[in-house]
């Protein structure tokens, strides 16, 4: 009988039916543990979980003979792995990615605080072999996911502007994939944090709304810059929470947003978060949740990472493509006339937030960007505006050359857009803008430790 | 019984361990490991306890199990684990002199009685039936007796005790 491969029966690591492992210690006595967590490293390795130093433990270090049987989840075939220990290890990617997961299932089996990922033990699989006995009929594959990618990469490869490109994504997810509640940030070019350029199935978008570095599933799959997928329903890795224990803990809460409420499903039972890299560097991550618990396998996290390499490369051609093709002189077009009492806005220039009247908007880079725009518009009578000139405007310190302009333009767009500002600004051709506002504008510049509007309702 | 070591082992398997591993829907899995020290594994299918808790056997399947079992017999070595899903209560039991014997009369029916106690505590946590019997399913292949004199028996659930030796020994 051909030996499966170990790539081909990767599903039986999801751990569905736990593993079992025989180790046996130098002096000759056998021993046997069931396993919470496997993990398929690559066609020749697998990373098993080291939680306490037991007999377990002890043997390996004496013994790297291990052999495990582990149960395909719909099958129920049962396959007898022969392993051979070859190292551990205790941060990085792989081993924040098992520590994600083993929340999810301390947190599915009742073990949450018993469970506790102190290493990935890493060995390489010597033999595999099917453990004769009946098996099920595998159940009819879901849409095919080589066909839902291909119509996905069809899609994106025609769009020509960032704001497209990220609403096509997304709604690609839905109708291809069937993946309904989806989000995409971006890297702030402080590189500490991330926030949401684009959200689809949540009540409210959550455009705006940031996460550090580091904080809850999305966090950390863009510090290690690895997938992150989860099966089951976690307190520890929810984002809300991450959130809030990081603002309470750190000297980064003065610098997140926490105005903006993060999207997000209450009861996320599977999240697969995937880093966007592009030129060997990270550009942001995609997120995507189901309240269904196991939702997104093995296969669907090796679609989506396929999909982020071309969505990255996608956002930073298109970033350059619009720098170049930037027109920088517009004809001012005629002022649109404007009544009815003043819009107030405040610029609060310790965090560059801005509040039209009591509404908070946005901060941060975007919130300097619109400041400058609306100084122009009601100091110079200017409407129009180039990305260009935008870029080079020494009032928006733009933290990084890399920094995405674009991405900034499209959360604030979106931000006006939700908050039904009277203040709007719409694309007027090739990397320009224009300012549009239904009411005369009042400008306020507050000073630092000035007071703050108390937040409005919703 | 005249053998010394029954004593023993009637103290590490006290009644309500015996009643554990003998009938809960436990999840039963089988140790060995041979002459170079490679460790081997299978799933076994059902347990009895003698009536004086001395000694342990385990069923296997033949087909499923045969360098586990070429093990047992060249060196008679084995470790069997008995864990609860619900409650994760683990239990792991050592011999020494493990054998390998047909089954006896009523084995075939605490092999079935087995599989419905087990597919009952799968079923409770979201296994289907069908799913569970068919990984225990037994029905093809030649069923053998591991019957061993557990000569140390150890809790393993999860934990901060996990590991620690059972019944005073």
């Amino acid at each position: 009988m051909m030996r499966p491969r170990l790539d081909a029966i990767r599903e039986c690591l999801e751990g569905a039916v736990p593993g079992i492992m025989a180790t046996c210690s130098a002096d000759g006595m056998p021993n046997v543990a069931y396993l919470s967590q496997t993990e398929y490293v690559d066609g020749h390795h697998v990373a098993l979980s080291w939680q306490f130093f037991n007999t377990t433990r002890r043997n390996i270090l004496e013994n790297p003979n291990a052999r495990l049987i582990v149960t395909h989840p719909r099958t129920a075939e049962r396959y007898r792995l022969q392993l051979r220990y070859l190292r551990t290890e205790t941060a990085g990617p792989l081993f924040e990615r098992m520590k994600a997961r083993l929340a999810g299932i301390a947190s599915h089996t009742g073990m949450s605080g018993v469970f506790r990922l102190l290493g990935s033990d890493i060995y390489r699989v010597v033999d595999v072999e099917r453990v004769p006995g009946p098996a099920l009929a595998p159940p009819p594959p879901r849409a095919s996911l080589l066909a839902a990618l291909r119509s996905t990469a069809a899609r994106i490869a025609c769009c020509r502007e960032l704001d497209t490109l990220l609403t096509e994504t997304l709604a690609s997810l839905e109708t291809h994939f069937d993946i309904r509640h989806t989000m995409v940030l971006l890297l702030d070019g402080s590189a500490t944090r991330l926030y949401t350029i684009a959200s689809r199935g949540y009540e409210h978008s959550g455009v705006g709304s940031e996460i550090p570095l580091g904080q809850g599933v999305i966090g950390v799959a863009a510090r290690e810059a690895t997938p992150i997928r989860i099966g089951y329903m976690t307190l520890e890795y929810a984002y809300g929470r991450a959130i809030r224990a990081a603002t309470e803990e750190s000297g980064l809460a003065d610098a997140l947003e926490t105005e903006i409420p993060l999207p997000g499903l209450a009861e996320s039972r599977s999240q697969l978060a995937v880093p966007i890299r592009a030129c060997g560097r990270l550009l942001g991550v995609l997120y995507v949740e189901s309240p269904q618990e196991l939702r997104f396998g093995y296969d669907d996290e090796d679609a989506l990472v396929a999909l982020a390499g071309q969505l990255g490369a996608a956002m930073l051609s298109l970033q350059q493509a619009s720098e170049l093709n930037e027109e920088a002189i517009a004809p001012e077009p005629q002022a649109r006339p404007v009544d009815g009492s003043p819009l107030v806005v405040r610029h609060y220039a310790e965090d560059d937030s801005i509040f039209l009247d009591d509404d908070y908007l946005i901060k941060g880079v975007a919130g300097s960007i619109f400041w400058a725009l609306v100084r122009d518009h009601a100091e110079a009578g200017r409407s129009t505006f180039s990305n260009r000139e935008l870029r080079l405007d020494p009032r928006i310190r733009l933290p990084d050359v890399s920094d995405n302009l674009e991405a900034r333009l499209i959360l604030l767009r979106r931000r006006l857009n939700e908050r039904d500002a009277c203040v709007r600004l719409e694309k007027a051709g090739r990397g320009r803008l224009l300012l549009t506002t239904r009411r005369p504008l009042t400008l306020v510049e507050v000073g630092a430790g000035g007071p703050r509007p108390t937040p409005a309702c919703g | 019984m005249s053998d010394p070591s029954s004593s023993v082992s009637g103290a590490l398997i006290d009644a309500e361990l015996a009643a554990f591993l003998a009938t809960a829907g436990v999840s039963i899995s089988v140790g060995s490991r041979n002459a170079g020290h490679l460790p081997n594994l299978t799933r076994a299918v059902g347990c009895r306890i003698a009536d004086d808790r001395s000694r342990v056997s385990v069923f296997v399947v033949a087909e499923q199990s045969r360098e586990l079992l070429d093990d047992i017999r060249a060196n008679r070595h084995v470790a069997v684990v008995f864990s609860e899903p619900h409650s994760h209560r683990t239990v792991q039991l050592k011999g020494g002199d493990a054998l390998i014997e047909s089954l006896a009369a009523g084995d075939r029916q605490i092999i079935a009685r087995y599989r419905d106690a087990f597919t009952a505590e799968l079923g409770a946590l979201g296994y289907s039936g069908l799913f569970v019997q068919t990984l225990i399913d037994s029905s093809a292949g030649e069923l053998v007796a591991l019957s061993f004199t557990p000569n140390a028996a150890f809790s393993q659930t999860p934990g901060p005790k996990a590991g620690a030796p059972l019944g005073g020994a």
